[in-house]
């Protein structure tokens, strides 16, 4: 009877040990996102704005001068990083039309939190915009042991808007 | 045999063997606890330890080598997984460093799966993890002032002037990226900047008081010697006590008890 338990223990153990890791490379994520066809890869040099917008959802700036994204018509594909509790988390986002269309977390560093690549979580920002505050339009749901995860995740959710909203903008002009 | 009473003698005996095994451990509360009271005459919060083994122990020893590439009039150094532009630390990394060049635009640093690109002035612009696109890199070189990258296929790869497009070219005066031996006036400030502002030796006295520089259980040893310095308080009473008022009995019985 001790047996089967321990055995089920280290089995849930291992799991959960090896539960982070690539789950698809970025640029495997962006074939996927524009049918093998992807387009070249664009950059956005956020202006003091643009990064004062971003810093303010972040609450630190956002590593690096320059941003990569991939564009086709109204939608934008963006790879981002921000540290869950100590190591980044990599997730891809492609907007469309302003509202994001599909989040997926593709590189997971973290001992903990990793439940966070799971549909029941993703799916949660499909359809989902930025108000006037800058916050997305709708509440999206914890998952209990992994806060910080989910709280990375959602930011970055907002800092792809504002870039998307950024990049619109600029073409607009 | 030695007349005293089994309590007595027990508490003495703790006493002995408390005072023994608690004495390397007073003696280092005494005397960091006598210097640490004096911080700022003995200038201990101004001066810094240069001992390796003590900086080791601390982790402000770095582990392997520099590796250093020059790259223009800056130099561009990976020392345990910091990436320094010059002296300054930029960001951090768990890859192996194979080069760095100076680009019409940028400086391109190459690590096995990942390049990392800097302005001339040493500030990040971008991190670009090369995933599936490039195989493992094994070099960076430069060629008409654009970044050249080989692979372990080998391949080579030449990046448009911003760096975001690569084409497959041939190996073909392509300018390698050399390794360079920072100088010890060099190596000395970038030591420095890697140990940040270095260990105080209040730091280390504190931690030593407090038991904290033998790791995560120093400070219950260090609290087992104050509660080993309150038995033998106790316990010294104790004996002191005992002692007396056995002497005063035994003065007692000499002078109206004599036979």
């Amino acid at each position: 009877m001790k047996k089967p338990a321990l055995i089920l223990l280290l089995t849930l153990l291992s799991a959960s040990a090896f539960a982070g890791g690539v789950y698809q490379e970025p640029d495997a994520f962006i074939a996927e996102v524009f049918a093998e066809n992807p387009p070249k890869a664009e950059v956005i040099w956020p202006n003091n704005e643009l990064k004062a917008q971003i810093k303010d959802v972040l609450g630190h700036d956002y590593k690096g001068l320059r941003i990569r994204y991939w564009k086709q018509d109204k939608t934008t594909a963006w790879i981002l990083d921000e540290i869950g509790k100590d190591k980044p988390i990599t997730t891809g986002f492609v907007i469309n039309n302003g509202r994001i269309e599909r989040v997926r977390v593709l590189i997971f560093r973290e001992s903990r939190g990793w439940e966070i690549r799971h549909a029941f979580f993703t799916d949660q920002f499909d359809n989902a915009a930025l108000n006037k505050d800058m916050e997305l339009d709708r509440t999206i749901d914890n998952i209990s042991g992994a806060t910080l995860s989910v709280r990375a995740v959602t930011k970055l959710a907002r800092v792809a808007l504002l870039l998307d909203q950024a990049v619109n903008a600029k073409q607009e002009s | 045999m030695t007349g005293r009473k089994p309590t007595q003698f027990t508490v003495f005996l703790w006493h002995r063997r408390a005072g023994l095994a608690a004495i390397i451990l007073v003696i280092i509360l005494a005397i960091t606890g006598i210097m640490l009271n004096h911080t700022k005459a003995l200038k201990l919060d101004e001066n810094y330890v240069d001992s390796s083994l003590l900086l080791g122990w601390y982790g402000l020893e770095p582990e392997g080598e520099a590796i250093s590439y020059d790259v223009g009039e800056h130099v561009i150094t990976v020392l345990d997984h910091l990436v320094f532009f010059n002296s300054y630390p930029v960001t951090r990394t768990e890859q192996g460093f194979h080069g760095a060049v100076k680009a019409e635009q940028l400086i391109v640093l190459a690590f096995d799966a990942e390049l990392v690109l800097l302005t001339h002035d040493g500030e990040l612009v971008e991190r670009m993890p090369t995933g599936h696109s490039f195989s493992e890199i094994k070099r960076i070189g430069i060629k008409y002032k654009r970044p050249v990258i080989e692979t372990s296929d080998p391949l080579y790869y030449m990046a448009d002037e911003h760096i975001l497009d690569w084409d497959v070219i041939i190996n073909e005066d392509i300018a390698w990226a050399d390794k360079t031996t920072l100088n010890d006036t060099k190596m000395t400030v970038l030591l420095e900047s890697f140990r940040g502002r270095g260990l105080t030796q209040e730091r280390v006295l504190l931690d030593l008081h407090s038991g904290r520089i033998f790791g995560e259980y120093g400070t219950y040893v260090m609290d087992a010697a104050a509660v080993a310095l309150l038995w033998l308080s106790c316990s010294g009473l104790w004996v002191w006590w005992r002692r007396r008022v056995r002497q005063k009995k035994k003065h007692h019985f000499q002078k109206h008890h004599r036979l």
